[in-house]
């Protein structure tokens, strides 16, 4: 402000005093980082306080995972992919493997998977001296500390909840969306319930097809379905689809 | 008979001895003649043992011999003094430095003072590099007489009225004589490194040491004219008796203070070494130890600018004036060190807060603002002393 009103007269020697100015705000700056210290981290001796959701590399908790592949589908840089692997039984089954190399650490595999299975993790130091030890498999993901907090829900509120009035936040949108079978196109052909990771598809017999005999078609159980979509893919005669709740 | 080891030390007062060099006590010289009674005394008895009855031990341990080596101990501890108040005053600069930036500023060894050592190794272990078209000779004796100037300096200034090298009734002159050679020699190796920046580098450095030189020697005269005396005890004790001197040459203190940025080649004044214009100024085509050298010069200089402030406007070593011996007697080196680092601290601020300035305005502000207001403090203190204030 004084600087200001001495614009008026160049000439005045008083309009040197702006030098003050600078010295005040570095003084408080010197003051402040004596008291509280410097905002510099000394990194690999200390190192920044994390919070649960941190989107580190991928964790996955192998028992719950049910292997439907949603996350390998959904990775954006398709770091991960559904190999075999044999579980606590002995019984092979399919599992994400993770190339940490190529991932993001978007945490969309967290984001999406419908089981919770994947989590996000706080682990960030993953540097490798050779590339092959970048693929973390199965076993390898699992984190030994997840927290509830890791897990990352894709919270939606609909529209037909909010004109019910119950306008909650819900997990999974997909807990609510069902496959509908076209059934004048379905075949039977049960490749639908082969792929279904979680039995959720009973063949049941219904009408009869074009040669007149009686032609099995399946039958979607809503409780149990995870909206994977593993069906609609693999139907040979795209008579599947998700009927989207809104 | 076997001669003892004791018969060959004695522990006397230094100022027995006849050829004392000082009209007053000096403690180093005190140091000194301990040290050389303590290593000089063995090295007599030890040669006695072998030749018993020789005339080296007693030449070793005779007056001139212990006054001469108590002379080369003195100098050597003046000088480690100075140097590592230096070191600790570059230390103090970067670790003030980085809480002004918000950052850490050193780190390694000892909150960072191991930093300067380890920097000073590295530069002394370097290649000594030289470019092929220069003017060897004048290259090497300017940059030798340009670290030894500064050296000068610093060592110059007592750092208490027992600690110093020689009295001078004329210290402040003579201190300021030898501050004023440096520019001579740094234009001359400007032109001999054969290379546009130096030259340019050396040019801004004369000419602005030249213009403010000015000022600061007429401050020294106002404070040599309220104290009465060149002498730097002496101005130490008149402003003892009275007050600070900065309290009645306050617009001393702020020119001569700007003023000695600039003449240690300080931001906002490093004109002469202006990285963003000239390369690294007059010290472009210095390498290795030799740059390393220079650098400790810069801030030898700067350190003996801090002290001169304290001694002329801050009380020197004393604590506060009007006080008893008893306080003003209690560590007095120490006390004119603080106030030495004290002002570097201010130094330090103003490099942070302020940009460089053009060398345009660097000259306009020598001539038209600083000699007026030099003259102006002289008029002052002339007037306080016609007035009987002082």
């Amino acid at each position: 402000m004084p600087i200001k009103y001495l614009d008026k007269y160049p000439k005045n020697p008083a309009r040197s005093l702006w030098v003050l100015k600078p010295m005040w705000v570095s003084l408080r700056l010197f003051f402040k980082t004596v008291r509280h210290r410097p905002v510099t981290i000394l990194y690999p001796y200390e190192k920044e306080w994390i919070p649960d959701n941190y989107r580190g590399r991928p964790g996955l908790r192998f028992d719950k995972c049910v292997g439907c592949g949603v996350c390998s589908r959904m990775c954006p840089t398709g770091c991960i992919k559904m190999v075999e692997v044999a579980d606590d039984d002995g019984k092979m089954v399919m599992r994400p493997q993770v190339f940490v190399g190529r991932c993001a650490f978007c945490g969309y595999c967290a984001e999406y998977c419908p089981v919770n299975a994947m989590t996000v993790t706080p682990e960030y130091e993953l540097a490798e001296l050779f590339k092959e030890d970048m693929f973390y498999g199965p076993r390898r993901l699992n984190f030994k500390d997840t927290t509830p907090g890791m897990e990352v829900h894709l919270e939606v509120t609909l529209q037909s909840d909010i004109d019910a009035g119950s306008p909650e936040k819900r997990h999974h949108p997909h807990e609510i969306d069902n496959p509908v079978v076209d059934e004048d196109a379905c075949i039977g052909c049960k490749k639908c319930q082969k792929v279904c990771p979680v039995d959720a598809v009973e063949m049941v017999e219904k009408g009869l097809n074009a040669k007149g005999k009686p032609k099995l078609i399946p039958l979607f159980d809503p409780k149990k379905c995870i909206c994977c979509k593993n069906c609609v893919i693999d139907c040979p005669k795209d008579a599947i689809h998700i009927e989207e709740v809104l | 008979m076997v001669s003892s080891m004791k018969d060959w030390m004695q522990y006397g007062d230094p100022m027995s001895n006849p050829y004392y060099p000082y009209d007053t006590y000096n403690v180093v010289y005190d140091l000194g003649y301990e040290v050389y009674q303590f290593l000089g005394g063995i090295v007599a008895w030890l040669i006695d043992l072998l030749l018993p009855g020789n005339p080296v031990s007693e030449w070793l341990m005779s007056d001139a011999v212990v006054n001469a080596f108590s002379i080369i101990i003195l100098a050597l501890v003046i000088f480690l003094v100075i140097f590592v108040g230096v070191l600790i005053s570059l230390w103090e600069e970067r670790k003030v430095l980085g809480r002004f930036m918000d950052r850490r500023g050193t780190m390694i060894g000892m909150k960072g003072f191991m930093q300067c050592v380890a920097d000073g190794l590295k530069t002394f272990m370097k290649e000594n590099t030289m470019p092929k078209k220069i003017d060897k000779m004048t290259y090497m004796w300017t940059v030798s007489l340009i670290i030894g100037t500064s050296v000068l300096v610093a060592c110059m200034l007592p750092l208490s009225d027992r600690f110093f090298i020689v009295n001078f009734d004329s210290g402040l002159l003579i201190v300021m004589a030898l501050y004023a050679l440096a520019p001579f020699f740094i234009l001359v190796s400007g032109w001999s490194q054969n290379n546009k920046y130096s030259l340019i580098g050396g040019m801004r450095a004369a000419e602005s040491m030249i213009s403010y030189e000015i000022p600061m020697l007429i401050i020294v005269c106002s404070v040599a004219v309220l104290s009465g005396t060149f002498n730097i005890g002496g101005i130490v004790a008149a402003q003892n008796e009275s007050m600070w001197y900065i309290i009645p040459l306050f617009i001393g203190f702020i020119v001569f203070f700007t003023c000695s940025c600039a003449e240690a080649e300080r931001s906002p004044f490093d004109l002469a070494e202006a990285e963003a214009e000239l390369v690294e100024g007059w010290q472009t085509e210095y390498a290795g130890m030799k740059w390393g050298l220079i650098m400790l010069g810069d801030y030898l200089r700067g350190f003996a600018s801090c002290a001169m402030i304290s001694i002329m406007f801050l009380g020197g070593w004393n604590i506060a004036p009007f006080a008893s011996d008893a306080v003003n007697g209690f560590l007095p080196e120490v006390v004119q060190l603080l106030k030495g680092w004290f002002i570097f601290f201010i130094m330090i601020w103003v490099r942070v807060a302020l940009p460089r300035v053009r060398i345009d305005q660097i000259l306009n502000l020598g001539w038209k603002v600083f000699m007026p207001l030099s003259v102006i403090n002289l008029a002052i203190a002339v007037l306080l002393k016609i007035g009987g204030v002082f």
